[in-house]
């Protein structure tokens, strides 16, 4: 199966954080797709309630501290259903606290990026992602 | 003494031998009579036979257990049983002093009136030439003080623990919130950064080429780029002022003087709502509000935790109906509960508890806010030995309980 270049969904409610996000993809050479959410439940709507095509592959962005829903509550939920554990999740915040990166690693993400992200940083953990490419698939939802 | 025959001494031997032996006797005494009387004035002191019948207590027993010493002289200690220890540890005494060994520990016991006391014990058993106990005398000493300070020490560690656990969540949340605006003027800044560098090279290609403004090459760097930084740190540099104006208003909370005294809540209610008529009767508003106890608070500080409470009602309104606030009240263990129900957009489940976090607001685009007023009525209440707690379904509504001292009167 040919599988298509991964969308890339920013998830973050900052919208200045959001833009500086995606020029830096742009940047770091990235010419992917880039969706943003607001917030956690309007990404978990995107995976849980939405039908995906088959073929299609997602990078989440996922920032910690969200209004409703935060980042490791996402992480959780995604990484706890058996069809979206293998997504590929960068983790971004604005803090480097040892004990919020242990549990977002214990829970699963890829990579911890603390911000502001620059170029550099992106382009190393799009390289570190690059490996888990073929693991991105996210199987069709079944609309319930 | 020993080497001497009594048959061969003198009857005024005797004689003075009896006198030393009662003087000897009448010292003794006068000796254990001395340390009975201090020891009276310092211990609780019982005797029991060998089956556990109180044969004697002092006045000091009878003092702290209320019981006159009739009541006590041929019960067993059953009859200041707290019920508070468990079977073994009676059993245990049982059997320790059973085998003429001295019982040493803390007893918790009831008195006469209900009341309960401590009492650091010791059990001192004596035994008959067979080895068997013969009685017990139990001498003690009042700790009800202590273990009472001891017990508040107690919780007071756990209150500063979770105080503490409360301040280090807070610290950890305004970190996090004052660095996020600080990103964007990071990063903006650097996108202004790369606006100058466009200009300064567009105005030297210009001047290379002899002059004349390069208004294309200008263009996107001073009507996007610039304008959208600016617009990006502006809003970051007034968005960590307002955070850091929050702060301080929440850290100001601890040292305000409260002054506790009956509250009328209908009357306090009475002036927010008519200091609110304006936006309830623009949001066609209804506020209903029942006969409330009375309690005991700041005036100040407990008008601001309603009036917070019906502001948040008014933000949070659902916008297909029109806005319904019943305010109701009871006295419930002391505790004077209010309730604040409306008919919002409710609270999800898995929402309820972020709504006490410090800056947390739950739909920053839809409303305004700064994410501190119930976090503040949460800290106002616990300083007036008050609650506030939630309850909600989502599309539904919310009621919001607040919890006060209960007065005694009625309002």
């Amino acid at each position: 199966m040919q599988l298509k270049s991964p969308t890339i969904l920013i998830v973050d409610d900052d919208e200045g954080h959001a833009i500086l996000i995606r020029e830096n993809l742009e940047a770091a050479g990235l010419s992917n797709r880039i969706d943003h959410f607001r917030d956690g439940q309007a990404v978990l709507d995107f995976f849980f309630k939405t039908p995906h095509d088959a073929k299609e592959t997602f990078l989440v962005l996922l920032d910690i501290r969200m209004p409703k829903v935060d980042g490791i509550e996402v992480l959780r939920r995604l990484k706890a259903d058996p069809r979206l554990r293998k997504l590929s999740i960068i983790m971004l915040t604005t803090t480097d606290d040892a004990r919020e990166v242990e549990r977002c690693h214990d829970l699963g993400c890829s990579v911890y990026i603390q911000k502001p992200v620059d170029y550099e940083k992106f382009a190393e953990a799009i390289r570190r992602i690059g490996l888990f490419v073929p693991l991105m698939l996210v199987p069709p939802v079944s609309p319930h | 003494m020993a080497d001497t025959n009594p048959a061969s001494l003198s009857h005024a031997d005797l004689v003075e031998r009896v006198k030393t032996l009662e003087r000897q006797e009448t010292a003794t005494f006068r000796e254990l009579r001395d340390v009975k009387a201090a020891l009276d004035e310092h211990s609780i002191v019982a005797i029991t036979d060998p089956s556990g019948k109180i044969t004697y207590v002092n006045d000091k027993f009878c003092a702290i257990s209320k019981y006159a010493r009739e009541e006590l002289i041929g019960q067993d200690h059953r009859i200041i049983n707290s019920g508070n220890h468990p079977k073994e540890f009676f059993r245990d005494l049982w059997t320790t002093i059973g085998q003429g060994r001295v019982w040493h520990g803390e007893i918790n016991n009831r008195a006469k009136d209900g009341s309960y006391y401590w009492v650091d014990t010791t059990i001192c058993p004596f035994v008959n030439e067979n080895g068997k106990p013969r009685q017990y005398v139990a001498i003690r000493t009042d700790i009800t003080q202590r273990k009472a300070d001891e017990s508040s020490l107690h919780d007071l560690a756990a209150e500063l623990a979770e105080k503490n656990k409360e301040l280090e969540a807070i610290v950890y949340t305004v970190s996090h919130d004052l660095r996020s605006p600080l990103v964007n003027v990071q990063g903006f800044g650097k996108q202004l950064n790369r606006a100058c560098d466009i200009i300064r090279s567009a105005a030297a290609e210009a001047a290379a080429a002899g002059g004349g403004v390069p208004v294309e090459k200008l263009k996107p760097p001073l009507e996007v780029a610039i304008p959208q930084a600016l617009r990006f740190i502006n809003a970051g540099v007034t968005k960590m002022d307002s955070l850091l104006a929050g702060l301080l208003r929440y850290s100001r909370l601890g040292r305000v003087a409260l002054t506790i005294r009956p509250l009328n809540l209908n009357g306090m209610l009475g002036e927010i709502l008519a200091a609110m008529k304006f936006q309830l009767d623009e949001a066609k508003a209804e506020v209903h509000v029942e006969p409330l106890p009375a309690c005991l608070g700041d005036n100040v500080q407990t008008s601001q935790v309603f009036a917070n409470l019906i502001d948040n009602a008014l933000k949070y309104r659902h916008p297909a109906r029109p806005l319904r606030v019943v305010i109701r009240g009871r006295v419930q263990d002391g505790q004077a509960i209010y309730e604040v129900r409306d008919n919002g957009v409710g609270i999800a489940p898995e929402h309820q508890a972020k709504v006490f976090e410090i800056f947390h607001r739950l739909n920053p685009e839809t409303t305004s806010g700064e994410g501190l007023g119930l976090t503040i009525a949460q800290r106002v209440l616990e300083r007036q030995k008050g609650k506030i707690s939630v309850e909600s379904t989502a599309g539904e509504g919310s009621t919001f309980l607040v919890s006060l001292p209960a007065n005694d009167g009625r309002s």
